[in-house]
């Protein structure tokens, strides 16, 4: 079984966001959060293996928040949940050390698949986002990536 | 059909002491949205969700076929938004209480939400603590504003704003028909497809377009496009 912890102004998002999960027995929710701040706090003390978040949040956004988490824990999957499509948005969630773009149009269908490729080390970009832009931003994180390792 | 439910008892002043359900429907584009909405609809004891739609257009048919008591519906959805579709939906169930629920706020955004027949306003930050009450309002035939809109309905709705006029001139130059068909095209919709998508002739549809770039002085597409950005009928 897998803990994830749901990050999101937005109740009803995280609502969703484990109502989808419910059917989904190797995952549990852990925890939930409305903001970075917290986010950053609930990770300390309930040590998730994976987390959603979304991006636009007041205070910390889901970005910044993810720079901080990654930093202290490494090993924690980060999924970033989001409205925006653009290029910019998915390169900045990867810098940050996200393994996950997930849009929010997309959710229902692909939550749980993009939690399984993070969870096994992956990295998942929503197919509604440019290929060219994917492959771009997976090659240079792949390229990073001994950098972030330990 | 409309004169068969004016005589329903459940259409009495609270709803909630007949026997029958509340009976809502939730239009949104976004699955894990509706999932939420309905999660924290549903909690409550006597309230149902009838039907979901994922655009305008479908939440038209579904209130046509369902009669629902409550509408709670998003703005931006493609190929008919909230707004519009708000505004058929009053026209066919002047009864049903529409709740618009959204992103944004904006003084015009509240005018075109009254404007257009719906009761009840809340933004999505808030859904958590007002949906509940918006919907229970609407169920009492009461009205419901996020209150930045009360303020502004309270302080100015009747003044004109001096900056909002000329926008306000330029919407109302063309027909809610024709704003419908403004935002197909600006999706990308052929004439062809228009006329699908609204059950007219081509022609009748071509003949609609042409009036639509002479009226608002357009002449691309483009720029068509960007009239529907500024005039909120899609989003960037």
């Amino acid at each position: 079984m897998h803990r994830v912890l749901i990050v999101d102004d937005h109740a009803f998002i995280r609502r969703g966001v484990q109502a989808i999960l419910q059917s989904f027995p190797e995952w549990e929710v852990c925890g939930e959060a409305d903001n970075g701040t917290d986010a950053i706090r609930l990770t300390e003390t309930l040590k998730p293996e994976a987390i959603i978040m979304d991006i636009s949040m007041p205070g910390l956004n889901g970005i910044e928040t993810t720079r901080e988490i990654r930093k202290k824990h490494p090993e924690v999957k980060i999924v970033l949940l989001t409205l925006h499509e653009t290029a910019e948005l998915v390169r900045s969630a990867f810098r940050a050390g996200a393994q996950g773009y997930l849009l929010k149009v997309d959710a229902e269908q692909e939550l749980v698949r993009a939690l399984n490729i993070v969870i096994a080390d992956g990295s998942y970009i929503s197919p509604k986002i440019d290929g060219e832009v994917a492959k771009s931003v997976v090659t240079e994180v792949t390229e990073f990536k001994p950098v972030h390792k330990n | 059909m409309l004169a068969e439910r004016a005589v329903q008892p459940q259409h009495k002043m609270d709803m909630r002491t007949s026997t029958k359900a509340l009976q809502i429907l939730v239009a949104d584009d976004h699955d894990i949205i509706r999932r939420g909405l309905k999660q924290l609809l549903t909690s409550r004891p006597g309230w149902e969700v009838c039907a979901e739609a994922k655009t305008g257009r479908e939440a038209v048919k579904l209130a046509e076929q369902l009669k629902p008591d409550v509408v709670v519906m998003d703005i931006s959805m493609p190929e008919l938004n909230g707004l519009e579709a708000s505004r058929q939906i009053h026209k066919l169930l002047p009864k049903a209480g529409i709740l618009i629920l959204t992103l944004h706020f904006s003084d015009q955004l509240v005018r075109d939400i009254v404007e257009v027949g719906a009761r009840a306003y809340i933004m999505k930050s808030d859904a958590d603590r007002d949906l509940v009450s918006a919907v229970e309002a609407l169920a009492n035939r009461r009205t419901f504003f996020t209150a930045r809109a009360a303020d502004m309905l309270l302080n100015g709705f009747s003044r004109p704003v001096v900056g909002a006029q000329p926008q306000a001139i330029s919407r109302n130059r063309i027909t809610p028909r024709e704003r419908e068909i403004v935002q197909l095209l600006a999706e990308g919709k052929s004439s062809k497809e228009v006329a699908v998508a609204l059950g007219i002739s081509v022609k009748t549809a071509e003949t609609h377009r042409a009036n639509i770039m002479k009226k608002l002085e357009l002449h691309s597409v483009s720029e068509l496009v960007r009239y529907a950005v500024k005039n909120q009928i899609i989003e960037a």
